[in-house]
């Protein structure tokens, strides 16, 4: 009997690990009985998602359990969860993401119920996913250096050149970013694909640094370590909103957006749970607790009342950029840009 | 030879116990260490299932990813230089000069801070102290510099991991004897030939080991280059993490993980030739030394002091900025103190929270107990394999925690093992590459033992488990406790393999930190990094005071068997 | 004398350990037989196997060949807390975390013996080792010598068929270690228990055992009690490690089944007996040594009879005289020992003497 204890107490290490491995699963199989739980992949940052998914556990008693991540990741799990997945929603994350997942068929087809609400270009036209934000992008740069230095803030993608910035811009790295590659789309569509390469290896001098997320700029801006750069409408108004002295402009030349989408997986656990959320996120519910949230997505429904002025899209000068083109092109650009940007420098 | 095998094998007959042991942690070897390993290097070599040097060669032909590598070793080597000098400087002025009790409690403090933060925290306020238009910049007027890049990782690598050089150099020039010292005097030495002459030579071993373990964990961080590397200055364990958390391309993140293996390797060899695997890093940062030791030359005293001094004044100050950040609304404006972000944390950080204690809780159990049972099997047993043992339960210890998470997520995606998502998963990465300390601690405190408690045990009557735990157990509490501090320690604070692992169910703190330093909520990591630092705060006080308890108790007895 | 069973049998036992690439025998193919009751000491210089040997027999060395048996039954691979023996060690091995008394339960709780018997057997081993009032203290609080008391009393509490002692008074003082070698040796005669008794002492081991076994090297020079060890030694090694001797280098000039006839000093043939070392009569011209213990050489009047010889040194210690002496064509001194007494003439350095060996007590041994 005591002979054994020393092997037992090794041998602990090996039963008990799969009794967690259990204990994890129990959860998944118990739940589908009531379906009062929802598991999601968010690409949307954690912050905006905790706020959003709360709103909906009130409004529908549904529970969610998400984890953030970026969206090749995302993605990649999906494909590798094919068959078998492990969540029953993505939520959040550019179009193209959902459009490389349907060629997979890694999504299940579901219109919401106010899908009709949302203008067809910002959804699936087979009902594979359903746009939940407009996110244009947008110059961000910080009053004080601005003021010292007697600028104006940028309003074409040329002021971002002039040598007062020289090492002062932060911006998204390419290889890492969604935004890095919604700047690239801007610029193309803007000037021609040689000429922007161009212009990214002139601006590539004021850039003091590339940050691995898109919104990684945005924090050194407002305290000052940086002047500016290019960020997504959400996370400049983000930071502006938490009282920074920054100013938000845009290029007259013109801005690409990205379409947030939200889609529902082929094959997922709890799928009536996860219709509630494609449904609640297509109700004009959505908008108003991002909108009450100070969660700067513009809304997808036209009919949602925007309190913030920044917001307002006929404002802005914006450029369309058709998912299936970026999508085609993403890869060649992140390498091109790679070459000639930060290798050729 | 033949006999002698014989002789082994009959050893293991003759105790059944160890026969039971040594399978059930093959097993859990097997699974947990050898089995990812073994499916990494697989996946590098194999992507489609043909043996194939493509996807390496492919790696190799990337200037970028070699760049990555060169810069990763050179990073490496400075880091461990500076690093061992700071240690050592740290370690004279602890052990050669008599400084008040509460300086040096303060010194252990504060030298522990960047042990139990997590890995990235300083580097934020670095890069607010010393960034573009930094605090410090403009409280001195230096221009700016480009401190994003080899500078700044160099710098943040320094200050974190330089306690490690210290705790190791310390411990050496502790147990050395102050007669040594008398008889160089006696000799006609100066207290500066006393230095150069007899105290450093005699402190190679550690400066080796110092050397090796900030060459290891140097080359092992991704954390740091993350935050501080820039675009201009790639380093392979962050390159490795963006490409599976960016891209999920497993194949390129196993590939640039087996480069990062070759050199890790050769210094975990280097690591036993020269130090023989004996000495160890644990967190017991002992205190009050003996001042019977030569003192210092006057002027090397004063430099040495005020290079303390400067060092410990920037990592408070820089660890300030995390305390000042988590009490503010928002950074460097509105300025008035708030709880908000601590309510924040409390509120939608309570899972990362309540997640990250289980978890830590469970492998520190876990981890302890196996790492007791395997340095004890180490330590006392002879059998076949021995040596295998030794390294296998090292390994994950002595590789990158990048390339650990990176085996782990290709290895447990997929049956007959599929632990993604589980706490399992978390469990095992941690108990079985922080357990180290634990099988080495043991092992260090039994070699103190006289092996004839045990044998004298077995004489009467007990069985191998039955000694193990009336006899065994009880005297190396000690180092039991030191293992379970610093495997709470790091299973409360490491990142660099779970950060590929944390799922829907099971979230991590230190991963909500990173999180929310990239979503720009500043304060909110400030306030989730002062509650994990608080908590691993009082745990390592607990657990150093229930040491201290013990060892006050067991002193008073252990005189018996010397 | 009487026939007793046989308790302890060792079997062509070996011990090899690989030391840098060579394979060295720390015991080398012993053979042994203990018999019930009998108090047997191993004796060697330090490192020649004698722990080893006796650490096989307990179970914590695993022979690399040969065969051990307890009271007949084959024990080479029963680990040691199944051998049901008893083991001192040279450091006794209290357990510090544990009291006298729970130091002493601590195997009887391992046969799950219950409590009442446990404290009565453990009252009763502390009395027996005359410590009745220590129970309650740590080991840390007690004196050597009480310790020793302790460590001997948790092994006698579990009634051990075979009672093995490491050098177990090593480490007391040279008083207190004469006191407890007869207090062993006393308890283990009431007792009768069988018992193994390893020491490098001569003196302990003369006064302690039945028997004596003689170890060098790994092999064993001799088996026997202590007088036949002391008196008939069955070499030169055995003779110079117990007690003094001279043992002086020589050739055999005849020999016969009983006696050997030696040339210490030319033209001076001096017979004495063969020593147990020969096998068969050895030839003359046969290298030898002739052993004579320096008791046994008178020193006598360069007139007398005798093997002449020349004093170099000598030293009056009370009740003896210590001589050093040389005598031609022998390399080594000569040493004797001569009892003084008032009338005794005291020879100087210098001086040409004769000795007289007493051919009684002499041998000759194998070289």
């Amino acid at each position: 009997m005591r002979k054994k204890l020393l092997a037992l107490a090794a041998l602990a290490a090996v039963l008990v690990a799969p009794a967690f491995a259990q204990g994890g699963k129990e959860n998944t199989t118990a739940a589908p009985a009531k379906e009062q739980t929802l598991d999601v992949y968010s690409i949307m940052p954690e912050k905006y998602a905790t706020v959003i998914f709360d709103a909906f556990t009130k409004d529908t008693g549904i529970k969610v359990n998400f984890v953030r991540l970026s969206s090749g990741e995302a993605l990649s799990r999906i494909l590798a969860e094919k068959g078998n997945p492990q969540v029953d929603a993505l939520w959040g994350g550019p179009s193209d993401t959902y459009d490389a997942g349907v060629k997979e068929g890694v999504f299940a087809q579901y219109v919401p119920k106010e899908a009709d609400k949302i203008p067809a270009n910002l959804r699936s036209a087979d009902g594979y996913w359903t746009g939940i934000g407009i996110i244009p992008l947008c110059f961000l740069t910080n009053n004080n250096f601005l003021q010292k230095n007697g600028l104006k803030a940028p309003a074409s993608w040329q002021d971002l050149l002039d040598p007062k910035y020289e090492k002062q811009l932060q911006m998204a790295d390419a290889r890492t970013s969604g935004t890095a590659t919604e700047r690239i789309y801007s610029l193309v569509k803007v000037m021609g694909e040689d000429e922007a390469f161009a212009y990214q290896k002139k601006l590539n001098k004021n850039v003091q640094l590339y940050t691995k997320s898109g919104a990684g700029g945005a924090m050194p801006t407002a305290t000052g370590q940086a002047a500016g750069g290019i960020f997504y409408l959400v996370d400049a108004l983000d930071i502006q909103q938490q009282g920074y002295p920054l100013t938000i402009t845009y290029p007259k030349e013109g801005v690409t957006y990205g379409v947030e989408g939200s889609g529902i997986l082929q094959g997922c656990k709890h799928p009536e749970a996860a219709k509630a959320l494609m449904d609640w996120a297509s109700s004009a519910k959505l908008g108003t607790v991002m909108n009450d949230n100070k969660i700067c997505y513009v809304p997808t429904r036209p009919d949602i009342q925007i309190s913030n002025p920044a917001m307002d899209l006929s404002k802005i000068p914006l450029v369309e950029a058709e998912s299936t083109w970026k999508g085609e092109n993403r890869q060649r650009f992140i390498d091109r840009w790679v070459k000639e940007v930060i290798e050729g420098n | 030879m033949a006999d002698l095998r014989r002789e082994k094998t009959r050893m293991i007959q003759k105790d059944p116990g160890l026969f039971w042991a040594l399978l059930a942690i093959w097993i859990a070897l097997g699974i947990f260490i050898l089995y990812p390993v073994v499916r990494l290097v697989g996946m590098a070599f194999m992507p489609d299932g043909h043996f194939s040097i493509a996807t390496l060669r492919e790696a190799f032909q990337d200037t970028y990813t070699v760049k990555a590598l060169s810069n990763s070793l050179w990073l490496a080597l400075a880091v461990s230089a500076t690093g061992t000098i700071l240690g050592y400087l740290f370690a004279l002025l602890v052990t050669r000069t008599a400084m008040p009790k509460a300086m040096k409690a303060l010194l252990s403090a504060v030298t522990l801070l960047p042990l139990i933060s997590p890995p990235f925290t300083s580097s934020i306020s670095l890069s607010l102290a010393l960034g573009p238009n930094g605090y410090l910049l403009k409280l001195f007027h230096i221009p700016d510099f480009q401190i994003y890049g080899f500078l700044g990782t160099w710098l943040s690598e320094t200050l974190t991991y330089f306690p490690v050089a210290y705790m190791v150099i310390s411990a050496v020039l502790e147990t050395m004897s102050a007669n040594l010292d008398d008889a160089a005097m006696s000799l006609g030495a100066s207290s500066g030939r006393i230095l150069r002459t007899v105290t450093i030579p005699l402190s190679m071993p550690g400066i080796a080991n110092s050397f090796l373990l900030l060459f290891g964990s140097s080359l092992a961080d991704f954390a740091t280059p993350l935050i501080l590397g820039g675009h201009q200055f790639p380093v392979l364990p962050t390159q490795a993490y963006l490409e599976i958390t960016g891209m999920f391309d497993l194949h390129s993140g196993a590939s640039l993980s087996l480069m990062l293996l070759v050199p890790t390797l050769i210094v975990f060899w280097l690591q036993r030739v020269v130090v023989g695997g004996k000495n160890y890093v644990t967190v017991t940062g002992k205190s009050g030394a003996q001042s019977a030791f030569s003192p210092l030359p006057v002027v090397m005293k004063v430099v040495i002091s005020l290079v303390c001094a400067l060092v410990l004044a920037f990592v408070l100050y820089l660890y300030g900025i995390i305390l000042v950040g988590s009490f503010v609304k928002t950074w460097g404006i509105t300025n008035t103190p708030t709880m908000a972000n601590y309510q924040y944390a409390c509120k939608f950080g309570r899972k990362a929270i309540t997640d990250t204690l289980k978890i830590a809780f469970v492998s520190t159990i876990l981890g302890s107990m196996l790492g007791v049972v395997i340095g004890f099997i180490l330590q006392r047993k002879q059998f076949i394999g021995h040596r295998l043992l030794e390294i296998g339960s090292m390994l994950n210890y002595a590789l990158p925690g990048t390339v650990v998470g990176i085996a782990y997520i290709i290895a447990f995606n997929k049956k007959p093992f599929l632990l993604t998502g589980t706490m399992t998963i978390l469990v095992a990465a941690y108990v079985f590459r922080y357990y180290a300390t634990s099988i080495r601690s043991v092992m260090a405190s039994l070699e103190q033992i006289d092996p004839t408690l045990e044998e004298a045990s077995a004489s009467l009557g007990a069985s191998t488990a039955g000694t193990f735990l009336h006899v065994t157990v009880p005297l190396v509490i000690p180092a039991v406790l030191t293992g379970l501090r610093y495997l709470f320690i790091h299973s409360m604070t490491a990142i660099s393999a779970t950060i590929f692992l944390v799922s829907v169910r099971w979230t991590l703190l230190t991963s909500r930190i990173l999180e929310s330093m990239t979503e720009l909520q500043f304060t909110q990591a400030c306030a989730f990094s002062i509650i994990l630092i608080i908590i691993v705060f009082i745990a390592d006080g607990l657990m150093t005071w229930a040491l201290h308890m013990y060892s006050v108790h067991f002193l008073k007895t252990k005189e018996a068997t010397k | 004398m009487k026939e007793r069973a046989i308790a302890l049998q060792l079997r062509n036992v070996v011990k090899a350990f690989t030391k840098g690439g060579k394979t060295v025998r720390a015991v080398d193919n012993v053979n042994l037989d203990i018999e019930e009751g009998e108090m047997v000491c191993f004796l060697g210089p330090s490192g020649c196997g004698k722990t080893t040997t006796l650490r096989m027999v307990a179970g914590f060395e695993t022979p690399t060949s040969g065969v051990i048996t307890i009271k007949g039954k084959d024990v080479t691979n029963v680990p040691v807390n199944k051998r049901g023996i008893g083991f001192v060690f040279q450091n006794y091995a209290l357990f510090p975390h544990m009291s006298v008394a729970n130091n002493i339960a601590y195997g009887l709780k391992t046969r799950h013996i219950d409590p009442v018997t446990i404290a009565k057997k453990t009252k009763e081993a502390l009395e027996l080792v005359g410590l009745p009032n220590v129970a309650e203290r740590y080991p840390s609080e007690l004196s050597g010598g009480e310790q020793q008391r302790v460590a001997l009393a948790r092994v006698l509490v579990m009634e051990p068929s075979l009672l093995l002692m490491d050098e177990p008074l090593s480490n007391l003082d040279a008083k207190l270690r004469i006191h407890m070698r007869t207090e062993i040796r006393h308890l283990q005669k009431k007792l009768g228990i069988t018992c193994l008794y390893v020491t490098h002492d001569q003196s302990e081991a003369l006064t302690v055992a039945d028997k004596i076994v003689v170890i060098r090297k790994g092999v064993v020079q001799q088996v026997g009690s202590p007088r036949e060890i002391y008196h008939n030694p069955a070499n030169a090694f055995v003779a110079d490690f117990i007690g003094q001797a001279n043992i002086l280098p020589l050739q055999v000039v005849k020999a016969d089944e009983h006696t050997v006839t030696v040339e210490p000093a030319k033209g001076h043939p001096f017979t004495t007996r063969k020593g147990a070392g020969f096998s068969g009569t050895p030839d003359a011209g046969t290298p030898a040594n002739l052993v004579i213990r320096p008791e046994n050489i008178d020193v006598l009047a360069a007139s007398s009879e005798g093997i002449p010889a020349k004093v170099v040194s000598a030293i009056f210690v009370g009740s003896h005289i210590e001589y050093e002496l040389s005598i031609e064509g022998i390399d080594k001194v000569v040493n004797a020992s001569v009892p003084s007494k008032p009338e005794e003439t005291v020879w100087d350095e210098g001086e040409a003497v004769k000795l007289h060996f007493d051919n009684e007590a002499a041998l000759v041994v194998a070289s």
